[in-house]
């Protein structure tokens, strides 16, 4: 094989299939490596954790064809220190060797034929709004779990919701609800589980306004968008029942400017150390945030707000409340509570189709 | 414990080739067959070594050891200048902390726990080097070795495998899983048990008190 190219594209190209390369090797070495194959002058680059596929195209000066498995890190750690400009890469037998400017590395190659064959990618295709659904990603993924312990709770749920898409995600601890309406990918009661981080990557790389193609299979999703693809495997078995969760009516509801409340979190939040909550006071004359810290020190912010209902005083884990607050469009945002038990809701002013679910933390 | 000091010469042949020249060494043959050749430095890392099971033989002045892989460590002992051997007993391990230890006592009145069914045999089941947390059996009755840590890492997924190979010896409780269960496990060890078939579980030490964690969920 070999091409040359900008050094800039090969580093995107690389850099882009990377993401899905397992850094843990395991039983299969080969999958640290990204596959690469050129024919003519497209070079397509694929680098996967069995899980999550990520296969990028891109137009190069291609000279002879074939195909090879680089290390993933070390070629991309190589690409991106050559300087820019021009940059030649030439692979025969189990040697790569890439030269730009006065610069030459080898390296050697991981066997090509053990790199495991990708499945093609479902047939049925939808088109999507990709800035919508990058934006709509943005909001959900922070809320999904991370242990995977759990796996049902490591996914977004993808649900038909009237004419359009809802996205939902969990760790029980905090719930993100986003529709995206008119946007019309399942239909009655379908739904599908996505793995969070196959969607992290996925709104990582779509890029601006791209439309956004989705293939859903029954096993597995593939995201195209430009010259990326990227595949996941659907986690199965059951969401759980979110819709039970969302409060009807909640008699206490808090006004307040979004990026005063989240500037003044982040400070009180200092003093909130070893998993001590961010307590937010609540009374028609206003808010105030304290947090105490034993043997620490503590703070207290007192923030202009609009409030109706009883004076209550509610605690929370001030990083969900933070990852709610930043994903929360708009400039005004509303907190809805019960009391200091149940679960608050955290919803935009001005845009009905995000709610964020928010437990609180019990506190003496 | 068989310790020798002696100038020798090692030569290790298996994934790849490895040559010692002449020094004066440590040479710590263990009670399981381990072999370790030690310099009068770098900490705790032997120089070069051949993990049990394993064959020693001894011929003149050259030690011969094979592993079931097909590796080979050989050692020439050049001059020996002493050669003593100690019965150390089963060590008892690292003691737990008190939270392990209380981890430990919540798991074995509350198998469950760990999985639908599961019943407790005996905590601080003994081994040829050691007791391990605890053995449980599943409702297939299968036998289930449970190494509890508060903080689970790779040393403690090595000590469970280090537990099943001689657990698994025994044919009256063979084939016996291992489980790897800890208040939190770092993602290496997460691999490397899963890599060895070591299921891992993740257990929160306030809810096994009965303690309501202040932490609420929503379901």
């Amino acid at each position: 094989m070999k091409f040359r190219c900008e050094r800039a594209d090969l580093e995107k190209v690389l850099g882009t299939a990377g993401r899905a390369v397992t850094t843990r090797g395991g039983a299969l070495p080969v999958l640290a490596g990204i596959h690469l194959e050129l024919a003519g002058d497209q070079l397509q680059a694929t680098g996967t954790d069995l899980d999550l596929t990520i296969t990028v195209t891109a137009v190069v000066g291609g000279e002879e064809d074939g195909t090879a498995v680089l290390p993933s890190k070390l070629a991309n750690d190589i690409v991106r220190a050559v300087p820019p400009g021009k940059i030649e890469v030439t692979i025969e037998g189990d040697e790569a060797h890439i030269s730009a400017a006065r610069s030459e590395f080898s390296l050697r190659v991981i066997p090509a034929d053990e790199f495991p064959r990708m499945a093609e990618p479902p047939e049925s295709a939808v088109q999507l709004d990709g800035a919508a659904f990058r934006d709509a990603l943005k909001q959900v993924v922070k809320a999904a779990s991370s242990d995977d312990s759990r796996p049902i709770l490591t996914g977004v749920l993808m649900a038909a919701e009237g004419d359009g898409l809802r996205l939902v995600s969990t760790d029980s601890y905090r719930l993100s609800v986003r529709d995206l309406p008119g946007t019309s990918v399942l239909t009655g009661d379908e739904s599908v589980l996505v793995p969070s981080r196959s969607l992290s990557e996925l709104s990582k790389v779509l890029d601006g306004d791209d439309a956004l193609t989705l293939r859903l299979g029954e096993r597995d999703a593939a995201f195209e968008s430009g010259d990326v693809r990227v595949s996941t495997r659907l986690i199965e078995g059951d969401f759980p029942n979110y819709r039970g969760l969302i409060p009807d009516s909640q008699p206490n509801k808090l006004v307040v400017n979004r990026a005063e409340l989240l500037e003044a979190v982040r400070r009180v939040r200092l003093l909130a150390q070893e998993a001590t909550p961010v307590r937010m006071m609540m009374k028609s004359g206003g808010l105030e945030l304290v947090a105490v810290t034993q043997d620490v020190g503590q703070a207290h912010e007192a923030i202009d707000a609009t409030y109706d209902g009883e004076e209550l005083t509610v605690a929370f884990n001030p990083e969900y409340l933070l990852d709610g607050l930043e994903v929360t469009s708009g400039d005004e945002i509303s907190l809805e509570t019960v009391d200091a038990l149940k679960p608050a809701v955290l919803r935009s002013s001005d845009n009905p189709d995000f709610l964020y679910l928010l437990m609180p933390v019990r506190v003496s | 414990m068989r310790l020798v000091i002696a100038k020798c010469t090692v030569d290790y042949d298996g994934r790849l080739t490895a040559h010692l020249p002449s020094a004066k060494r440590v040479i710590m043959v263990k009670a399981d067959g381990c072999v370790a050749i030690h310099a009068d430095g770098g900490a705790y890392k032997p120089l070069n070594w051949m993990n049990a099971p394993n064959r020693l033989s001894i011929e003149d002045d050259v030690w011969t050891v094979t592993s079931p892989k097909g590796e080979k460590l050989t050692i020439t002992i050049h001059e020996l200048y002493d050669d003593i051997s100690h019965e150390l007993g089963v060590d008892p391990g690292l003691q737990k902390d008190g939270v392990e230890a209380h981890l430990q006592e919540l798991l074995a009145a509350n198998p469950e726990v760990l999985g639908e069914g599961y019943r407790l045999v005996r905590r601080e089941f003994p081994t040829d080097i050691g007791p391990v947390d605890l053995l449980i059996r599943t409702p297939d009755g299968i036998a289930v070795a449970v190494e509890i840590k508060r903080r689970g890492e790779i040393d403690g997924v090595e000590q469970l495998t280090r537990y099943l190979d001689f657990l698994n010896r025994d044919p009256q409780l063979r084939p016996v899983r291992g489980m790897f269960v800890a208040q939190e496990i770092k993602p290496q060890a997460k691999v490397l048990a899963t890599d060895r078939d070591i299921s891992w579980q993740v257990v929160d030490y306030d809810e096994l008190r009965g303690i309501e964690s202040n932490e609420l969920r929503l379901f």
